[in-house]
């Protein structure tokens, strides 16, 4: 999986943060990804991070 | 800091000295006004003339103020990619400026509004509180209803979201100060937005003379309330409280009670008649589309079944509400044109919208444009359901606006408006007391309104 961040999209509302705050941290007001390739034990936060983030700035590339 | 690879070019500092075509512009105005009649009448026909006549750019005539309307996926995004150092929102709204008075700006810096997100009541953290806020007032507002009787939309929700906007963005105290006047001005005030400001927004008319006279009163209940909050003993001090204790190097009081009352207008007002029109509306399209209540309504019995209290957890997952509620935003949007002045020259597909113009989109047009959101004129909340997910186009489902000018109260509106519906639809049912094709929208202002008579029937629910 890699995580990617639209910070055009971006507005630091911080839910990421508190879904995956092992993927996720504020920088200022916009998110910074701290492990843009997470492992496996991971995906399950960082769907539920892209899912509820208000802006639908973050992106997941699976691994088929 | 440096954002991800736009998906088109945007516009920027380097590329400002090339020089495009001007925007086509729409013919059919009047000397002098322009089309500002038509934007008085039909606003939305307006909007969507310049789509079908002049293409995805293309500019309107209000009064001299020239508008250049962008529409479509493509465009929207370049506009709302754009910096707010480009695109300034502040100049663009010159009939918001008597509403919110002298020395209040519109909405802050660019800095100023991110840090708001930065360090204020709209971050994630503060949204669990802000969820057991809303349950408390929305059940205030439940207690004065009884056993049956009947409502108007538009002065329950005003009424309604008074309180909790107020409760959840300056003090808990302070809202126990407002009373049912204060959404009587707000009214008045949000009547007072007529576009025939684009000509001079103090011209002597019944209107600015109205507005004006509701924010004077305005700033006579609050000076009350100051001053008997100056007075007390104990008590939080408050927002307002510290505000009015700063004071200069001379030792003057930094600000005006008028100064402070314009803080208050300015940050009530976007989360106002927005989430109270929307509250309304999603009543009456769950209500006039067959089977859509009844489903919402099972939804929310289930998740409180186990008699849990309504919360920020509970909150998360209410698919069919929150479905009901986007679909209600995207036929309804509370804003139905968002506009930005140029501070320097725009560049979109070899135009140029030279500085000192407005650019907008249309969240009416787009929200409806057949090309992403097919039979657009429906109310179907599977639009949303997984698998089709419509509102995943972040550039044309824009009820919130997007990207860079995106409305920073959308989480915490979308929250509030899941909140109020959760105990209502618990505790009561509704039926609309009019024939279902007579709601409607009010256009005749630049804050959109329904039209009243707006009415419904309620019933308390016979529970367990």
């Amino acid at each position: 999986m890699r995580i990617s961040v639209d910070l055009d999209l971006c507005q630091g509302h911080g839910v990421c943060c508190s879904e995956a705050p092992e993927l996720f941290a504020m920088d200022g007001d916009k998110v910074r990804v701290l492990d843009a390739d997470p492992t496996p034990d991971h995906h399950a936060a960082a769907r539920m991070a892209a899912k509820y983030c208000p802006t639908r700035a973050i992106h997941l590339q699976e691994e088929k | 800091m440096s954002g991800a690879t736009p998906a088109i070019s945007v516009p920027d500092l380097a590329t400002s000295a090339r020089g495009g075509k001007p925007a086509p512009r729409l013919g059919g105005g009047l000397p002098l006004l322009g089309h500002l009649l038509d934007l008085r009448r039909r606003p939305i026909e307006l909007f969507w003339r310049v789509r079908n006549e002049c293409g995805e750019i293309g500019e309107m005539n209000w009064a001299g103020t020239r508008v250049v309307l962008l529409t479509g996926e493509a465009a929207q995004e370049a506009f709302f990619r754009a910096e707010e150092e480009q695109l300034d929102q502040a100049a663009a709204y010159p009939f918001m400026t008597p509403v919110f008075g002298r020395g209040v700006v519109f909405d802050g810096t660019p800095e100023q509004r991110r840090q708001a997100m930065r360090n204020q009541s709209l971050r994630d953290k503060m949204m669990r509180t802000h969820a057991e806020t809303i349950a408390v007032e929305t059940r205030r507002m439940m207690d004065k209803l009884g056993d049956a009787g009947e409502i108007d939309l538009l002065d329950f929700f005003s009424e309604l979201t008074l309180y909790t906007s107020s409760a959840c963005l300056i003090g808990k105290e302070f809202r126990e100060e407002l009373s049912d006047e204060y959404f009587r001005v707000f009214y008045e005030l949000e009547k007072g937005t007529d576009a025939i400001a684009y000509v001079n927004p103090h011209l002597p008319l019944p209107v600015f003379h109205k507005r004006d006279r509701a924010r004077a009163r305005l700033v006579e209940l609050l000076t009350d309330v100051f001053e008997r909050r100056a007075k007390r003993e104990g008590g939080t001090r408050e927002l307002f409280d510290v505000l009015l204790q700063i004071r200069d190097a001379e030792g003057k009081p930094r600000y005006t009670i008028d100064q402070v009352t314009g803080m208050f207008i300015s940050m009530m007002f976007a989360g106002h008649h927005t989430t109270s029109g929307t509250a309304a509306w999603t009543l009456i399209e769950l209500l006039r589309n067959p089977g859509e209540i009844e489903k919402v309504r099972a939804e929310v019995d289930a998740i409180y079944a186990d008699g849990r209290d309504v919360s920020y957890q509970a909150l998360r997952e209410i698919p069919h509400l929150e479905a009901g509620i986007k679909e209600t935003l995207r036929l309804h949007p509370p804003l139905i044109i968002l506009m930005r002045k140029v501070l320097y020259d725009f560049h979109y597909d070899g135009y140029t919208v030279p500085a000192g113009k407005l650019v907008a989109v249309s969240p009416a047009v787009s929200n409806r444009m057949p090309e992403v959101f097919p039979d657009p004129d429906r109310f179907d909340p599977a639009r949303y359901a997984e698998g089709r997910e419509e509102d995943r186009h972040v550039m044309a489902w824009i009820p919130f606006g997007a990207g860079r000018h995106r409305c920073v109260g959308a989480a915490f509106a979308m929250m509030q408006l899941k909140a109020i519906f959760s105990d209502l639809l618990l505790r009561y049912e509704f039926e609309l007391s009019q024939p279902p094709e007579s709601y409607c929208n009010d256009h005749s202002k630049m804050v959109v309104q329904l039209r009243q008579p707006c009415r419904a029937r309620y019933r308390r629910r016979v529970t367990a």
